[in-house]
C-alpha cells in the first residue's frame, strides 16, 4: 500500500469545500467552543464566595457585633441583617440567603458568665453542591471567633498552616478550562469524522471514491486532516481564552501539552471512523458520537466530577477512557508544570489507547470494503 | 471474439463465507460493445460488477481489464475503468468544476490533459452551464451526463454505468442513452445494468443473471429466439374475466408461458399438438395475433424462472 499526499490532499480540499458550505459543522466547531467557555468559564462557578448568610442579632452586644464581625471580615460572608429569627429563616427558604446565624438574646451574658453561650447555624441543606463547603468555612471561622471573643492570644501553641500548591488561590476556572480543552477536542473531532465519513456511505459516494485509484488511507487521512485542523484550532483558541481572559497560568512545556492533545485528538478522530463504519449512518452516527464520546468525556473524565470519589467499578472504567488520561495531562501541564517523568503514566495509557483504537478503526475499515 | 475482447472474466467465483455470490462466471466483451447487464437484485450483477472494477479480489478466477488483472494490482484495473453509480453521481454541496477537479485530482491527472479532456467531454454532453454551477441546481439528468463526464474523465476504455438512468425522465433517458452510444462508437467498451426493458434492447448483447450464474448470453434478438423457441402469441381479452380463470391459464397445458402484459398476455404453446387442440376454444375468449417475445418476456423466463 502506498500513500499519495496529493490524494490526500485532494480529498482533504474536498472536504473542506463541505464544511465551507455546512453552517451546522462550521458552527459546531467554532461556536461550540465559545460557548463552552463562556458557560464553563464565567456562569458556572464552583467557588462558594460571598456568601449570603441572614443574621439575627436578638443580643446586640459587643461579642454578638464581634461575632459577626468575624464572619464578614472573612469575605467567605456577607451578613444580611434581619430583625428576627424567623425572618433569617425566611430568607433561607426564599433564597435570599444559603446561610442563617441566630444569636439568642443572652449571648454575651452566658459568655461572660462561663455559662457556655450558643449560637445558631441553619444551612440550607437542600443545595448540596454549597453546604460542604460553607459547613467548612462555619468550622474555622467559629474557631477563631471563640479566640477572639475569650480574649485570648491569637496565637496558640502550634499552628496549622495550610497552602495550597499549584491554585493557591483554589481559583476553580483555573482548574475547569483546562479540563475544557479535553471536552471540546473530544466533542470535535469524534461527531465531525462520525459524521462526515457516515455520510460517504450513506449517500454511497464511497464506493465512487473507491473506484478511482484512492486508497483507503488517503481516504482516511484527507477526511480526517481538516476536523484536525479544526479540533486544534479551538484548542488553541481555549488556550488563548485560558490565558488571556480567564489569566489561567501556564506552568508547563507547551510541547508536552501538545503532543497529549495530538494523541488525544487521532485517538478520538479513530474512535470517530470506527463509529461511522459500524454505523453507516449520520443519525446513529450521531448518537453513538454522543454516548461514546461525549458523555464519557464530560461525566467520567474527571472534568467535573473528582473520579477519586467514584464508586470501585467506574473508577476502574474511566482506566479505559482517553478522555480521563488527557484530562490529567492538560491540567498538570497547565498547573503544575509536569514533564514527561511525572506524566509517564497518562502518557502510556494515552498512547496505548491510541494504537488501540487506530487499529481497530483502521480493521474494521478494511473489512468493510472486502 | 476473443481476438479484441477488452472484458473477459474467466470462471470468477466470489464467497461471502459460505454464501457464493458470483458462481464461475465467464464471458468476452469487445471493444466499442455496449453490454447490458440483467438481473433480479441479488442475481451477482454488483458483485460482479465490483470484481470487474478492481473494488473486489475474486475468490477464484481471473479478470482481464484492457489486458490487466489482480495480478497487476487493484489501481491497475482501476486506471483502465471508469464507473458510474446510480447511488451516488456528484458531490450536491460542491459546484461542477470542484466535483470535477476532485475526481481528476484523486486519478491524479495532467493539468492540461485535464483541462482538454474537460473540455471534450462537456461538449459532448453539451453542458452550457458555467463551472461553478452547484450540483444540487442541476436537473436530475444533467447530473447523470455530467457524472458520466467525471467516469470518462481519465479516457478509460471501459466504463461502467451501474442503472444509470434510475429517476431520470424518459427525455433524460432517451439523450443519455444517445451519449451512450456516441462514447461506445468512440471505442469505448460501455458495460450497463438497467432495470427498463427498453433500454437493454439497445444493448449490442445482454448477459442475464440468477443466482450467481450467467444464464443467458446473445443479442436481443438472439436470446428472443433461443429463449422462445415455441411460437409466441398475444392474448387480448375481448370480455372481462376471472382473476381465478386467468391464474389458471398460467398452468394450463396448452402454455408453457403465459404472463400478463399490460391489459393483453403474451402467450407460448406448450406443442403445436396441444395448441391445435385448444385454440378454437381460446379465440372466443380473446383476440389471439402471434408475435415476437419482448426482451421483457425473456428476462421473465430466464430470471425469475417461471415454468
Amino acid at each position: 500500500m502506498t500513500f499519495v499526499p496529493a490524494r490526500a490532499g485532494a480529498v482533504a480540499r474536498k472536504e473542506w469545500f463541505h464544511i465551507r458550505r455546512d453552517p451546522f459543522t462550521l458552527a459546531l466547531a467554532l461556536v461550540l467552543p465559545l460557548l463552552m467557555v463562556i458557560v464553563y468559564g464565567v456562569a458556572i462557578d464552583f467557588n462558594v464566595k460571598e456568601i449570603h448568610l441572614a443574621v439575627s442579632d436578638l443580643d446586640q452586644s459587643q461579642a454578638s457585633r464581634r461575632l459577626i464581625d468575624t464572619f464578614s471580615s472573612s469575605h467567605y460572608f456577607r451578613p444580611r441583617p434581619e430583625a428576627s429569627a424567623a425572618l433569617a429563616t425566611a430568607d433561607l427558604s426564599d433564597e435570599r440567603a444559603r446561610a442563617a446565624l441566630i444569636i439568642p438574646p443572652r449571648f454575651e451574658k452566658d459568655l461572660l458568665a462561663g455559662r457556655g453561650a450558643k449560637v445558631q447555624i441553619l444551612l440550607d441543606g437542600a443545595d448540596n453542591s454549597t453546604v460542604g463547603p460553607i459547613s467548612q468555612y462555619v468550622a474555622s471561622i467559629q474557631a477563631l471567633a471563640s479566640r477572639r471573643l475569650a480574649g485570648v492570644d491569637p496565637s496558640p501553641p502550634y499552628q496549622l498552616r495550610t497552602r495550597f500548591l499549584f491554585n493557591p488561590e483554589l481559583n476553580s476556572r483555573w482548574f475547569v478550562i483546562p479540563g475544557l480543552t479535553v471536552v471540546i477536542m473530544a466533542i470535535l473531532s469524534i461527531f465531525l469524522t462520525a459524521l462526515t465519513v457516515a455520510r460517504e456511505w450513506e449517500n454511497g459516494s464511497m464506493e465512487l471514491l473507491l473506484s478511482t485509484p484512492v486508497e483507503p488511507i488517503e481516504i482516511i487521512v484527507g477526511k480526517a486532516a481538516p476536523y484536525a485542523a479544526l479540533g486544534i484550532l479551538a484548542t488553541a483558541f481555549v488556550y488563548v481564552i485560558a490565558r488571556g481572559v480567564f489569566g489561567v497560568p501556564f506552568a508547563g512545556h507547551l510541547w508536552v501539552f501538545a503532543l497529549g492533545c495530538l494523541l488525544f485528538l487521532v485517538t478520538y478522530l479513530a474512535q470517530g471512523l470506527l463509529i461511522s463504519v459500524l454505523t453507516r449512518q449520520q443519525t446513529i452516527a450521531m448518537q453513538f458520537s454522543m454516548l461514546t464520546g461525549m458523555l464519557p468525556s464530560n461525566l467520567l473524565s474527571g472534568f467535573i466530577f473528582p473520579i477519586a470519589s467514584m464508586p470501585r467499578l467506574f473508577w476502574y472504567l474511566t482506566m479505559l477512557l482517553p478522555a480521563r488520561w488527557f484530562m490529567v495531562i492538560s491540567r498538570h501541564a497547565f498547573l503544575e508544570g509536569s514533564g514527561f517523568s511525572e506524566l509517564a503514566v497518562p502518557f502510556a495509557a494515552l498512547a496505548l489507547s491510541c494504537a488501540t483504537m487506530v487499529a481497530l478503526a483502521a480493521r474494521s475499515f478494511r473489512r468493510t470494503l472486502e | 471474439m476473443s481476438e479484441a475482447a477488452v472484458v473477459e472474466a474467466r470462471g470468477l467465483v466470489v464467497r461471502y463465507g459460505d454464501f457464493t455470490a458470483v458462481d464461475r462466471i465467464s464471458f468476452a466483451v469487445g471493444r466499442g460493445e455496449i453490454f447490458g447487464f440483467l438481473g433480479a437484485n441479488g442475481a451477482g450483477k454488483t458483485t460482479t460488477i465490483r470484481v470487474l472494477c478492481g473494488l473486489l479480489p475474486p475468490s477464484e478466477g481471473g479478470v482481464s481489464m484492457a489486458g490487466v488483472g489482480y495480478e497487476q494490482g487493484e489501481r491497475a484495473i482501476k486506471e483502465k475503468v471508469g464507473y458510474m453509480s446510480q447511488r451516488f453521481t456528484l458531490y450536491n454541496d460542491l459546484t461542477v468544476g470542484e466535483n470535477l477537479d476532485f475526481i481528476a485530482s484523486l486519478r491524479k491527472l495532467e493539468p492540461a490533459a485535464y483541462r482538454r479532456r474537460r473540455r471534450e467531454l462537456l461538449e459532448l454532453i453539451a453542458f452550457d452551464k458555467p463551472m461553478s454551477a452547484m450540483v444540487r441546481d442541476l436537473s436530475g439528468g444533467i447530473k447523470q451526463q455530467v457524472s458520466l463526464a467525471a467516469a470518462l474523465l481519465h479516457d478509460p476504455e471501459i466504463v461502467f454505468l451501474d442503472e444509470p438512468t434510475a429517476g431520470v425522465t424518459p427525455v433524460g433517458r432517451e439523450r443519455f442513452w444517445g451519449l451512450i452510444r456516441r462514447v461506445a462508437g468512440g471505442g469505448k467498451t460501455v458495460f450497463v445494468t438497467t432495470h427498463y426493458m427498453d433500454e437493454a434492447e439497445q444493448c449490442g448483447r445482454v448477459a442475464l443473471m440468477r443466482e450467481g450464474r450467467l444464464v443467458a448470453l446473445d443479442s436481443p434478438a438472439g436470446l428472443k429466439k433461443t429463449v422462445f423457441p415455441e411460437p409466441v402469441f398475444e392474448f387480448d381479452p375481448i370480455g372481462r374475466l376471472s382473476f381465478d380463470k386467468l391464474s389458471a391459464y398460467k398452468t394450463h397445458e396448452a402454455f408453457s408461458f403465459f404472463e400478463s402484459y399490460g391489459p393483453r398476455f403474451h402467450a407460448a404453446a406448450a406443442s403445436p399438438e396441444l395448441w391445435a387442440a385448444w385454440a378454437p376454444r381460446l379465440e372466443k375468449l380473446f383476440r389471439i395475433r402471434p408475435i415476437a417475445p419482448s426482451l421483457e418476456d425473456v428476462f421473465i423466463r430466464v430470471v425469475e424462472a417461471r415454468r
